[in-house]
């Protein structure tokens, strides 16, 4: 078995090494590619993942989100919960935040949606609105008549159409604010905020003391947002949260987002599978081409190698051992060349509606693609030198 | 060493029989220098193929050093020519991407010896050969001769039973084909080799013990 080996290894090498070295170029570096575009898409589509995923963390759920339990509007003794909460080690912050609807007016402009509130000190901890500041000033706890806007309501200035915004009010400007339960206040415009996601860059803020006054409530909230030191660990979170005996609606991160992902991510799968079959065929192809030409061209030389007594499967293996050549040495480069191209777009990210993606190139993508291409490789090497080589002696030497 | 026993070979193409070889028999000793004689068509090269293990008889029998070849699996047949016979072609049937002594020493790679015990033994033989200032020379390198001489080296490097040898000298020049026979007049007078090779230069003659006269694929005279 061993000297098998030996021979097919010494006639591949001899083959490589003397053979065209232009077409041994040419096919690594057609492996090569075919190796950065199996990992490449699916890498994007995990990095909208990744930046959906982030963006709801940071933004809209925090790690976990805590809400009211079915058939209540809101969270009852909501400091006191938040008191229990940050007590826990591991927690880095809470923030108990109001909902409601609203209609936003600026002379003729009006938009719908939906306001928050905030304790500007607890959202700090927990969100990143007060680093997409582009304009203004972030609440302070004490202001009533001030408000903070994002990006997609504020609307940008002189750009008419059918955007669903105020034509660019800036900094300064009266927004005029209808709430659902029907009280009218104006507010002063003190920030605009842009997070580069469409659906985050459309909603207001306003202070939690204020809005306790449209609303005639106190020490209730709509939700709570509950930030943690580590991704991963809300599970532990969530059975800690119940045993501190809070009764309402728990749930991480992962249980809020399931749906939109399998939405948004099915779509993209659907497309990284074919793009992911296209590239396997491809290699299957170049490979099978490649192999059987070589083959066919030293249909003779495999005859007179048989004819001197080496073994069918000795020339079998050299041909799949020159085939996992070309396949190993794109995969190498291919590497390469996916680590620059991931290096460039990590700092040059793409822009989505979701958010700024960049490729995330995870291990087991790697090594699945590493594997299919091995095993692409494999088949598409053996067939047409089995093919080749299982020919009769006199007909491969003569023809 | 060789028997060979109403042997038959009948090509069908199509709907059209070719009889190659009527039935043929003779005997073959050890030590001996046979060459095999007969005009174009007369079934010479298809009775080397027969006795090289390179293709099946349709019937006869066949038996090389007490082994009843024809009885044989491929994979059998296939070990059977690395480790008992040694074959040279007409046309110099060497590979182009290995050097003279790699070609000459792959048959012996492929019995598993030692990497300095088979790169001596071809050495050795390729210097026999007059090639010893060409060890590291690839086929293109060599001239039709050297390449044929190569050829001759492979075939012997594995210490065969039974050396073939179909129309050597076909391709080569007067000067290169006496360098050829001269060569397996030695090795048959120096080694004991048993030799059969086939021809049709009635100059060759001299250099064999005996000749067998092929004539439409029956023995004409021995």
């Amino acid at each position: 078995m061993f000297k098998n080996l030996k021979v097919s290894l010494f006639l591949a090498c001899k083959s490589i090494k003397r053979g065209n070295i232009g077409t041994t170029i040419l096919t690594v570096m057609i492996m090569s590619l075919i190796f950065v575009n199996l990992i490449f898409l699916p890498s994007i589509v995990n990095g909208i993942g990744e930046t959906i995923i982030q963006q709801s963390i940071d933004c809209v759920y925090g790690n976990l989100i805590i809400e009211p339990k079915e058939d209540n509007l809101y969270i009852n003794n909501v400091n006191s919960i938040q008191k229990k909460l940050n007590s826990l080690p591991g927690v880095v912050g809470t923030s108990a935040r109001y909902v409601t609807g609203a209609t936003f007016t600026h002379k003729s402009k009006f938009v719908s949606g939906a306001v928050h509130s905030m304790n500007p000190t607890d959202e700090e901890a927990v969100t990143i609105f007060h680093k997409g500041l582009i304009a203004g000033e972030y609440l302070s706890k004490e202001d009533t008549d001030e408000i903070l806007l994002g990006v997609e309501i504020t609307g940008k200035e002189g750009v008419e159409g059918e955007e669903a915004d105020l034509g660019g009010v800036t900094v300064g400007d009266k927004i005029t604010i209808t709430f659902s339960n029907g009280v009218i206040r104006e507010y002063r415009l003190k920030g605009i905020f842009d997070i580069s996601v469409m659906s985050i860059n459309s909603y207001a803020f306003i202070t939690e003391k204020e809005m306790e006054s449209v609303l005639g409530l106190e020490n209730k909230a709509s939700e709570i947002l509950v930030k943690v030191s580590q991704r991963g660990t809300e599970e532990e979170f969530k059975k800690k949260f119940m045993e501190l005996g809070i009764s309402d609606d728990i749930k991480t991160w992962k249980e809020k987002l399931v749906g939109v992902m399998e939405s948004i991510l099915g779509s993209f799968s659907l497309i990284t599978f074919i793009s992911t079959i296209i590239s396997l065929i491809m290699a299957v192809v170049v490979i099978f081409i490649i192999i059987y030409i070589n083959t066919v061209n030293k249909r003779k030389q495999i005859g007179i190698l048989k004819a001197i007594g080496i073994n069918q499967k000795v020339i079998i293996h050299s041909y799949v051992m020159q085939a996992l050549f070309y396949c190993f040495s794109g995969i190498v480069i291919g590497s390469i060349l996916l680590w620059f191209l991931v290096s460039y777009m990590v700092a040059n990210p793409i822009s989505f509606p979701m958010g700024d993606v960049s490729p995330l190139v995870e291990q087991q993508l790697i090594v699945t693609s590493m594997v299919s291409l091995i095993i692409v490789s494999l088949v598409a090497g053996f067939i047409p030198s089995w093919k080749t080589a299982r020919e009769n002696i006199l007909k491969a030497i003569w023809g | 060493m060789i028997k060979v026993k109403n042997l038959k070979r009948v090509y069908v193409m199509g709907k059209v029989e070719v009889r190659a070889l009527k039935g043929v028999s003779f005997d073959i000793e050890k030590g001996e220098f046979v060459g095999i004689i007969g005009p174009s068509g007369s079934g010479k090269s298809t009775l080397l193929h027969q006795l090289g293990l390179l293709d099946t008889p349709t019937s006869g029998e066949i038996m090389i050093a007490g082994v009843d070849v024809i009885g044989l699996s491929e994979h059998e047949k296939t070990i059977f020519r690395l480790n008992r016979l040694g074959y040279v072609f007409q046309e110099y049937a060497i590979l182009p991407e290995l050097t003279a002594v790699e070609n000459v020493y792959l048959p012996s790679m492929m019995i598993g010896k030692k990497r300095e015990r088979y790169l001596k033994t071809s050495i050795d033989i390729l210097e026999t050969v007059g090639l010893g200032e060409r060890l590291y020379h690839r086929p293109h390198e060599l001239s039709g001769g050297e390449q044929q001489r190569v050829a001759v080296a492979r075939a012997l490097v594995n210490k065969p039973k039974i050396l073939f040898a179909d129309e050597p000298c076909a391709n080569l020049d007067t000067e290169s084909s006496r360098h050829i026979l001269e060569l397996f007049k030695k090795l048959n007078e120096e080694l004991g080799q048993t030799i059969l090779m086939v021809s049709h230069e009635e100059w060759h003659k001299k250099y064999v013990d005996r000749i067998i006269y092929l004539k439409d694929g029956l023995i004409e005279k021995m």
